[in-house]
């Protein structure tokens, strides 16, 4: 499916080109942008990125309780807006397995069916779960300075980073549909890239390239005008409706892009501000395919919503893999009520004195409590401090190892309505179930992947 | 370059950020909208400046990488989100916020 542009009139000039769109960028993103990109004619290949770092353990949870969940909530409703561009041959990947790639696998191959796609193939990478390799290596956990085995029950998940090698190994199988658990996000585009223009991931500049592309799209609208908007400096048009990014991927460089009509706005500086996101040392971002180099990368207009990108260099991958371990941490809540006009600071000051007393009889269940007031001092902390303003929220977050004194805390904090203060209103809380997420680096000869193909 | 008041040069005024979070992590990237004021940013835009700003928030050290094709400059801010988003009880656990809070820095005209 390498494009050459003598056939293609529509895509730059160059050489050959890949053409892979963003199907989503996170677990609930927006599908209607998916659903636009597949139908354009204008991408061979959408990716989904499912996955964040929290996202795998609650799925796991999730699991825990119901053996057949664990996959991806969205993914037969986007099998089912999906289906009649994959029977047109667009080609799906993603992490929809999340915590039970069995089960997704068999849900995805049923709902193809029902929705009219016969005899196309579907892939299913397993391996990414880590869990018993971990238990026998016993690692430590460098975050909590404390082994694998001394967590025992608390821990629930363990999850390989998975690259690009077994998607590519589906596609050249002829998968339609692809499928994995944890898999690198950047891989879930990277790979598609590389089976394309039939590049080697030895070949590490090139895996680098692959990667960058992967790395631009996998945030959706992040590189298309989302997160960049502050008027009225910076002004993006229609962000209720913007298009997903697309990659026009040739050997050397890229055209991002997106679909004419659609909100948002894409240039150098949308795309620019992507290619460091979340990255360190720019000159060693390390993938489970790569360490790629952005340190060099640029980003050049080339047109209305057309950004030209090239610059990634790579070296060899590293020797070690990460693994993500989802942790059991207790119980967390959170509380808000208002307080309006003049000295409402000092009441929502007092509110939060009133009920820090209030709750001194679980005081051995509470790990961590924090009081702020938002207005003021919650996103900024107390050293930007500024006058009264009009109206502030109190707002109450605590980590409590029992659920039962994470709920005392709540209703004390409802009780402020009453107990509290003159003039609290619209008190909220929610008390969830807290789990921690933290790396560890163990050897990559631990993975052991493996295929499985099904038809549809 | 423009701008630049008696008191100094509002980083709003001449660049724009972006905030990401890894773990405990956060990386702050700031890009001026004008290429020639790349120097000037180089120059004055230091760890020191980064830190002081985000005293109280962030705990570790801050590190600074530049990127001459981007005229980028990436802070890595380290002990920088409470623990980390999956743990942390902070209202904005990703330091989403922390992207405009960099851009109110006033570096020295």
């Amino acid at each position: 499916m390498v494009n050459s542009s003598a056939q293609n009139p529509q895509v730059a000039p160059g050489g050959p080109t890949v053409r892979i769109g963003c199907g989503s960028g996170y677990a609930m993103d927006r599908l209607q942008p998916a659903i636009d990109l597949a139908a354009s004619g204008e991408v061979d290949y959408l990716a989904f990125d499912m996955l964040a770092e929290r996202t795998l353990a609650q799925a796991q949870m999730r699991k825990n309780v119901d053996p057949a969940t664990g996959y991806n909530p969205e993914l037969i409703p986007i099998i089912r807006a999906m289906a009649p561009f994959v029977d047109r041959g667009v080609k799906i990947i993603g992490n929809f397995g999340a915590a039970n790639v069995p089960s997704a696998l068999s849900a995805t191959v049923e709902a193809l069916r029902e929705n009219g796609v016969r005899n196309r193939v579907v892939a299913a990478i397993h391996g990414d779960d880590a869990l018993d390799a971990l238990r026998d290596l016993d690692p430590e956990i460098p975050d909590l300075g404390v082994s694998l085995s001394e967590l025992g029950e608390r821990v629930v998940s363990a999850n390989f980073y998975l690259g690009s090698e077994y998607i590519i190994e589906a596609l050249r199988q002829g998968a339609s549909w692809v499928l994995g658990g944890r898999i690198a996000d950047a891989a879930l585009f990277a790979a598609p890239v590389c089976h394309e223009f039939g590049w080697s991931l030895d070949d590490h500049d090139r895996v680098a390239h692959a990667t960058l592309v992967g790395h631009i799209l996998e945030c959706s609208t992040q590189a298309t005008g989302g997160y960049f908007a502050d008027p009225p400096r910076r002004v993006v048009p229609d962000l209720h409706r913007m298009g997903f990014p697309m990659a026009l991927v040739r050997d050397g460089d890229m055209t991002i892009t997106k679909l004419p009509g659609t909100g948002g706005i894409v240039d150098h500086r949308t795309v620019g501000l992507q290619v460091p996101y979340e990255v360190h040392d720019p000159s060693a971002y390390l993938t489970p395919d790569v360490t790629a180099d952005f340190s060099q990368v640029t980003c050049v207009d080339e047109g209305p919503d057309r950004v030209l990108v090239s610059g990634a260099r790579g070296r060899a991958k590293p020797s070690k893999v990460k693994v993500l371990v989802g942790v059991k941490l207790g119980h967390r809540v959170t509380a808000e009520i208002g307080y309006a006009a003049s000295g409402c600071v000092g009441r929502a000051r007092l509110a939060a004195d009133t009920h820090r007393e209030s709750v001194r009889y679980v005081d051995d269940q509470i790990s961590e409590i924090r009081y702020e007031v938002v207005g003021l001092n919650a996103l900024v902390g107390d050293r930007f401090e500024s006058p009264d303003p009009a109206e502030v929220r109190l707002r109450m977050a605590a980590h409590c190892t029992t659920e039962a004194a994470a709920r005392s805390l709540a209703t004390e904090f409802d009780r402020l309505y009453i107990h509290g203060p003159a003039g609290g209103g619209g008190v909220v809380s929610d008390v969830k179930s807290m789990i921690g997420v933290y790396p560890v680096y163990v050897d990559a000869g631990l993975v052991e992947q493996r295929l499985e193909l099904v038809e549809s | 370059m423009n701008a630049r008041s008696e008191s100094g040069v509002l980083l709003r005024d001449i660049a724009y950020s972006r905030s990401g979070d890894k773990g405990d992590i956060s990386n702050i990237t700031v890009i001026p909208f004008d290429r020639s004021d790349w120097d000037f940013l180089v120059e004055n835009l230091t760890t020191e400046r980064v830190a002081e700003r985000f005293a109280g928030l962030v705990t570790g050290r801050v590190e600074r990488f530049e990127m001459p094709g981007l005229c980028a400059l990436n802070f890595v801010m380290y002990g920088a989100l409470d623990g980390g988003v999956s743990t942390s009880l902070r209202l904005d656990p990703h330091g989403k916020s922390y992207q405009s809070v960099m851009l109110d820095i006033v570096l020295p005209r």
